[in-house]
């Protein structure tokens, strides 16, 4: 069992550390306090070749493995979960059903562009009356001619406001329940779609978050991705790789809530020694460190075997399941470490806290997740 | 379309330096390496000059087997090959060794115009080897560079002195040690670094070359400057001024 990374992965490592550091921390706090999409940090990444990382060079991509572009995700999240959540949902959530179930003019038209970071992607599946529940969804998708005629409001969409393409999806057969739903790849352009209510979050306030509506949205029939009823199935597998994305965010958190941690603690002095003297906060980073370096490799083994062709379902929902649990944990751990200055706006572990809990709820609730691994086990 | 070589050093990472609390020594256990601060701008100017004026770009090393990783992330940062001078007895060469070593490698392998280096590396900061290495290779050597332009065959350069700058011109061939004010290196993009696999290296071996002369420099000890502080507060009286002194005294900082 080989744990290294090859000379490519620690050097992107490096490099985007560096980047995160020079580049995305110094900013970070303005753009939480502003709920500003860090539109000059993504159009660095994109020169970077760090928006499309996963997918073949042919594409505009990158050409590397999952596991790369995972470590990228985390580095960009341990300065800004926000940023590092933008670029996971554009590539993992946008880009990967266009890869894994578009055809060959599909890719050239849409996954080109979003691989390049010229255009930004989301992804639509949650309405007001289905989250958990997917197959309650009342988006429909109605045949007329050659198109299909959409209908219906999608909620908490990542990358919403912004985003230049959408992968959406609709029941083209509410009677079949989940098989009747199919997906779509809309333009932001489509007369027929729209930007509802923006949303004020928690955390992660930079990553921009909205309604989309649908009225009498018409996209032609050469936008179906794979065919009528294959639109749960396309969900879920998508959803699987985000979710690996969604523990790499989760484990920059820790991370930075560990470096805060140590910093903090080795520096603040109490009654004439630094607070790390004391065996309460010693335990607490100790715990923090290993509980890290559990939800680390549960990650990287979860892409690892994304990369290796074998199954990893499971493992995908194991990652994001520990590490969202472990972010919220520590997150927390750290505030308190910090006492009073934890609690104020502008520290970098108040951000932390609050960005951490969204890890514990998207892309498939913890509650989810257990189903999921429970599911993978017990049938 | 100038032949430039740039020397870069792999370094321990000194964020990662841990010292002993009570013996003061160095913990390197957990230390990550870097190619030294200057020798990345030294990169990065040559990768300039080469996007402005053609030419190709040698990066070039010496040092242990461990140095093997610096390699990519030199041909990642605008190199078009790279030379690796590596042996095992390589580790912790003194300046006058590397210089020895280096210009025996330039002047039996390697054509060139121009000779970019470090001012001084992030670990020893000798600041020997520019100015040695263009010593033995009896070309000119400018230091302390913080602007450079190329006129066909002489660089104009801007060197930062301590209180001034100073403008000079040298006919190539010559060699420069930058300063990091000459430019800010630019982070690889992912291409570059993974592109870097597909260049040309060429490694040469101890026994290929003349033997390095003795060392002339032991090194006793490596320790950490760690700064105590005692904190303890004098007045302003005549008696408080007497114990100050005293105290100064005992502890050797005046005679």
């Amino acid at each position: 069992m080989n744990f290294t990374l090859t000379e490519e992965q620690e050097l992107i490592q490096a490099n985007i550390r560096e980047f995160a550091q020079k580049h995305l921390e110094p900013i970070a706090a303005r753009l939480d306090e502003e709920s500003r999409f860090p539109s000059e940090v993504i159009a660095q990444l994109a020169e970077l070749g760090m928006m499309g990382m996963p997918y073949p060079r042919e594409y505009g991509g990158g050409g590397t493995d999952f596991l790369t572009y995972t470590i990228v995700v985390e580095e960009l999240c341990r300065a800004c979960a926000a940023t590092g959540f933008t670029v996971s949902c554009h590539t993992a959530l946008a880009s990967g059903p266009i890869f894994n179930y578009g055809n060959e003019a599909q890719k050239q038209k849409y996954l080109v562009p979003l691989c390049q970071g010229r255009q930004l992607g989301a992804f639509a599946l949650t309405e007001p009356g289905a989250g958990t529940d997917v197959g309650a969804a009342s988006t429909t998708a109605v045949r007329d001619g050659e198109d299909y005629v959409l209908n219906g409001t999608k909620t908490f969409i990542s990358n919403g406001p912004n985003a230049d393409t959408y992968v959406i999806f609709a029941k083209t057969d509410p009677s079949k329940g989940l098989k009747g739903m199919s997906a779509f790849i809309v333009s932001r352009d489509n007369p027929g779609l729209s930007v509802g209510e923006h949303f004020a979050k928690m955390g992660i306030r930079a990553s921009q978050t909205s309604e989309i509506v649908l009225k009498d949205c018409r996209v032609p029939g050469a936008d179906l991705l794979g065919r009528e009823g294959d639109g749960f199935r396309i969900a879920m597998q998508t959803l699987n790789d985000g979710r690996i994305g969604v523990a790499a965010q989760a484990v920059g958190i820790t991370q930075a809530a560990l470096d805060e941690s140590i910093r903090y603690s080795s520096s603040r002095i109490q009654f004439n020694k630094p607070l790390a003297v004391n065996q309460a906060i010693q335990w607490m980073i100790a715990d923090m460190a290993t509980e890290l370096a559990a939800a680390r490799f549960l990650t990287y083994h979860a892409a690892f075997l994304k990369d290796q062709g074998a199954a990893y379902t499971r493992e995908a929902s194991m990652a994001k399941l520990f590490a969202a649990e472990v972010a919220n944990r520590h997150a927390s751990k750290a505030v308190q470490i910090h006492g009073g200055y934890g609690y104020i706006k502008g520290q970098k572990v108040e951000r932390l806290m609050r960005d951490a809990k969204i890890t514990e709820i998207y892309e498939g609730t913890s509650e989810a997740q257990r189903m999921v691994i429970a599911g993978s086990l017990l049938r | 379309m100038p032949k430039i070589i740039t020397c870069f050093k792999w370094v321990v990472d000194e964020a990662d330096i841990r010292v002993e609390p009570a013996s003061h020594r160095l913990n390197l256990e957990r230390v990550g390496y870097k190619i030294s601060d200057y020798d990345r701008t030294a990169l990065e100017a040559a990768a300039q000059l080469k996007e402005k004026y053609g030419g190709t770009v040698t990066a070039l090393t010496i040092g242990g087997p461990s140095a093997k990783k610096s390699i990519k992330d030199a041909l990642s940062r605008g190199a078009d090959q790279a030379c690796f001078v590596s042996d095992p007895g390589f580790e912790g060469l003194e300046p006058a060794q590397v210089a020895g070593l280096l210009g025996s490698v330039i002047a039996s392998r390697l054509e060139y115009d121009l000779i970019l280096c470090g001012d001084g590396s992030s670990d020893r900061y000798s600041q020997q080897v520019g100015p040695r290495l263009a010593e033995k290779l009896g070309i000119p050597v400018v230091t302390a560079v913080v602007g450079l332009e190329l006129e066909s065959d002489r660089i104009i350069a801007e060197r930062k002195l301590e209180t001034n700058l100073e403008v000079v011109a040298v006919k190539l061939p010559a060699l420069l040690t930058v300063l990091p004010d000459l430019n800010t290196p630019r982070i690889p993009g992912l291409r570059d670094t993974l592109d870097a696999a597909k260049k040309p290296v060429v490694t040469i071996a101890a026994a290929e070359l003349p033997p390095v002369a003795a060392a002339l420099i032991e090194t006793v000890a490596l320790q950490g400057l760690v700064l105590e502080r005692n904190c303890v507060q004098f007045g302003a009286d005549a008696n408080a001024i007497r114990q100050l002194v005293e105290t100064l005294r005992k502890s050797g900082a005046v005679g």
